[in-house]
């Protein structure tokens, strides 16, 4: 069996004929991990210095002498490697006195941040297997992000306490913008506007509190509410719907899911989407007490001014490790940083390997090398290779830099 | 005109992902992501048609994509785009203290146009400056 | 899905009874039934005026003619592999209870559901409810679907 690191799942139970060291036939992956599967023959990164083919060796001396030469370096990405190599990328933050931030910062970070400092209360994903009764995907839409969440564990898979199938046993609630294909096979959808989620939470509190809810379809939203409380054991999944809509309401994450304890049993599990973000975040907050944006500029800081986004703005080169920010970030903060010194570590090529000084291929985590990472619900999950590679792993290359320092 | 002003939502599609696992440069990466999806009752007031190149006009910047009737509607006024750097053009530098950038809330035009759709190779020289 | 009108509609609606049955229309409904093939309406094969009808039928019957024993139909275009329909189908839960029963992988080899390549296949089609005389109209398996890519003929 071997495990998917296509997305925060970790799903363990895949099968991989292997056909003379090839990856042939497989089971049980969906349809994004097959694509993830089959990327390890597909468009992959080449050693390259200042955009010629160089060698291994070589790539590695640059991207160090580039990283010391630096007044203040960035690394970036960190959640597609595994917990030793996110460990071992710290040490050499600590030993350039780098900026350290994660694709956290520009999604789940602030939810998963609660999470871990068990301000909001959390269960497993096995937990939700075998009690769950109502599971709400709140600005997220799993079916096409982490395609067997439902069927792995948040609807219908039969669980300890859950023996009966999900029509009698469960309720699966989706809180969207757009009739999801998740909205589609839910028992319950509620249309938010964009933006709209911080007056929907007002409005779910105002009527546990028994007040009549400023809304225009008070019936739909009341009937929604008493559905939430007649729970024994729910779970909120949150998006990025709700990560984006919320982000200057923080507060009342907390406050529904306090209100909802009230009378009930709710937990919050944040819908991480790398596979090993979680990791990052808890490796992090175990090592400085932040969860990302620090400073090692100066002992151990943290704040907005070390987010990706602010410090795309004020670092001088940047180690970008198995993320590809120049696709992902807004274009103008990608063309910040397509103008300093990158140095890429990433078993493909991407818009950020192509932008990057120095390009070092790595083997792909979980299909190329083993290791172990932190599912979305914290649960640590140890994978082995599925196919032989000569590739270095991020492991080894971060090491390799450190000493080249 | 302020009527012509849509709320623009950026969010994942599952075939999209997959081309995206397999590599940012293929066509049938920019296929899927160089898209957005509008509900028929904007595509009728806009007058256009399924496939129909669109340029969508934000603060930050324009992006040309295709045009597609949403088979997730009702959401009137809202315009869903796969998130990709076609996307990431219109989102801006500037956030709120949070410094999470606006991924899903966004304003814009959309018009129809002759041009066509940019290749990501396109893209990243624009982007190298 | 194609309908017994629109089928009917394609036929030479001249109620010759070649077919064995009486009308055009009961030949349209055994089609879809699949217990008639196009190959039973004579005329329409033989015939070069009926050429575009027998096209278009070939056509909208394409993928009727695909479907398993008991009507099961995917579209694996459309199909994510997320396995809703592997966990949530009763005969996979009855005889998989350490596999698709409690969200994994099928670990039995009577599944009737399974991913494989990312995309869902039907195996052991004996085992469906809806197979054989004693047939239920379970729709476990396409009420699960997020993207309609299984349907019922």
């Amino acid at each position: 069996m071997a495990v998917c690191t296509g997305c925060s799942l970790l799903c363990e139970d895949i099968e991989v004929a292997l056909d003379g060291g090839k990856m042939g036939k497989t089971r049980n992956l969906c349809r994004k991990g097959l694509g993830h599967f089959k990327s390890i023959y597909l468009d992959r990164a080449r050693p390259a210095v200042d955009g010629k083919e160089a060698g291994i060796d070589e790539a590695i001396d640059k991207a160090a002498g580039i990283l010391k030469n630096a007044k203040k370096p960035l690394i970036f990405g960190w959640s597609n490697s595994t917990l030793d190599a996110q460990k071992a990328g710290l040490e050499l933050a600590r030993e350039l006195g780098a900026v350290v931030d994660d694709t956290s910062s520009i999604c789940q970070g602030w939810i998963v941040e609660k999470v871990l400092r068990k301000e909001i209360p959390t269960c497993t994903l096995d937990d939700v297997r075998n009690y769950a009764d109502v599971s709400i995907f709140w600005g997220s839409d799993p079916s096409s992000s982490h395609p067997r969440h439902l069927s792995r564990f948040s609807y219908y898979p039969r669980g300890e306490k859950r023996q009966r199938g999900y029509e009698e046993d469960r309720t699966a609630i989706t809180i969207d913008v757009r009739k999801s294909p998740t909205a589609d096979i839910s028992d319950e959808y509620y249309r938010v506007l964009p933006g709209g989620d911080a007056g929907l939470v007002e409005a779910m509190i105002s009527v546990l509190d028994g007040k009549i809810p400023r809304v225009e379809d008070k019936k739909k939203l009341i009937s929604l509410v008493t559905n939430m409380k007649k729970s024994r054991f729910g779970v909120i999944f949150p998006g990025l719907g709700m990560v984006y809509s919320l982000k200057g309401r923080k507060e009342l994450l907390d406050a529904l899911v306090e209100k909802l304890n009230q009378s009930s049993r709710y937990s919050v599990i944040p819908m991480v989407g790398h596979y090993n973000m979680r990791g990052f975040n808890q490796t992090l907050l175990d090592q400085t007490g932040f969860i990302n944006r620090v400073s090692f500029q100066d002992g151990v800081e943290s704040g907005p001014e070390h987010s990706v986004m602010e410090a795309a703005k004020t670092c001088d080169a940047a180690l970008v490790i198995g993320s590809d920010p120049v696709s992902s970030l807004p274009a103008a903060v990608a063309r910040r940083l397509a103008g300093m010194p990158v140095v890429a570590v990433d078993p493909h090529r991407n818009l950020t390997t192509d932008v990057a000084r120095v390009v070092i291929p790595s083997a792909a985590s979980g299909l190329e090398a083993g290791g172990s990472a932190l599912r979305m619900d914290g649960v640590e999950i140890k994978f082995d290779g599925v196919v032989e590679s000569e590739r270095m792993t991020d492991l080894e290359i971060l090491a390799r830099i450190k000493e080249g320092l | 005109m302020a009527g012509d002003e849509m709320r623009i939502v950026t969010f994942r599609d599952i075939f999209q992902s997959e081309a995206q696992e397999m590599g940012r440069y293929s066509q049938e990466y920019q296929d899927l992501s160089a898209v957005v999806r509008l509900d028929q009752l904007d595509m009728k007031r806009l007058g256009l048609k399924d496939g129909q190149r669109v340029a969508v006009e934000g603060d930050s910047g324009t992006v040309v994509v295709t045009a597609r009737t949403s088979d997730e509607s009702p959401h009137p006024g809202v315009a869903l785009m796969p998130n990709s750097p076609w996307s990431n053009r219109l989102v801006p530098e500037e956030t709120d203290e949070s410094r999470i950038p606006e991924f899903k809330n966004l304003k814009g035009r959309i018009v129809a146009t002759e041009e066509k759709v940019k290749p990501i190779s396109e893209l990243l020289e624009e982007l190298k400056g | 899905m194609v309908n017994a009108m629109e089928i009917y509609q394609l036929t030479p609606k001249t109620n010759c009874k070649k077919c064995g049955l009486p009308t055009c229309m009961a030949f349209a409904v055994a089609l879809l039934g699949r217990e008639k093939n196009i190959e039973d309406c004579t005329p329409l094969v033989d015939e070069p005026k009926y050429e575009a009808k027998l096209k278009k039928l070939q056509e909208v019957m394409e993928p009727i003619m695909g479907a398993s024993e008991t009507g099961l139909i995917v579209h694996p275009e459309k199909c994510y592999g997320c396995g809703n329909c592997v966990v949530a189908c009763p005969v996979n839960v009855a005889n998989d209870p350490r596999g698709s029963a409690i969200g994994l992988g099928p670990k039995s080899d009577k599944a009737i559901l399974v991913v494989e390549d990312g995309v869902v296949k039907c195996l052991n089609m004996e085992e469906c409810r809806r197979f054989g005389p004693n047939k239920i109209m379970c729709n476990a398996c396409t009420a699960t679907c997020p993207s309609k890519a299984i349907e019922f003929v």
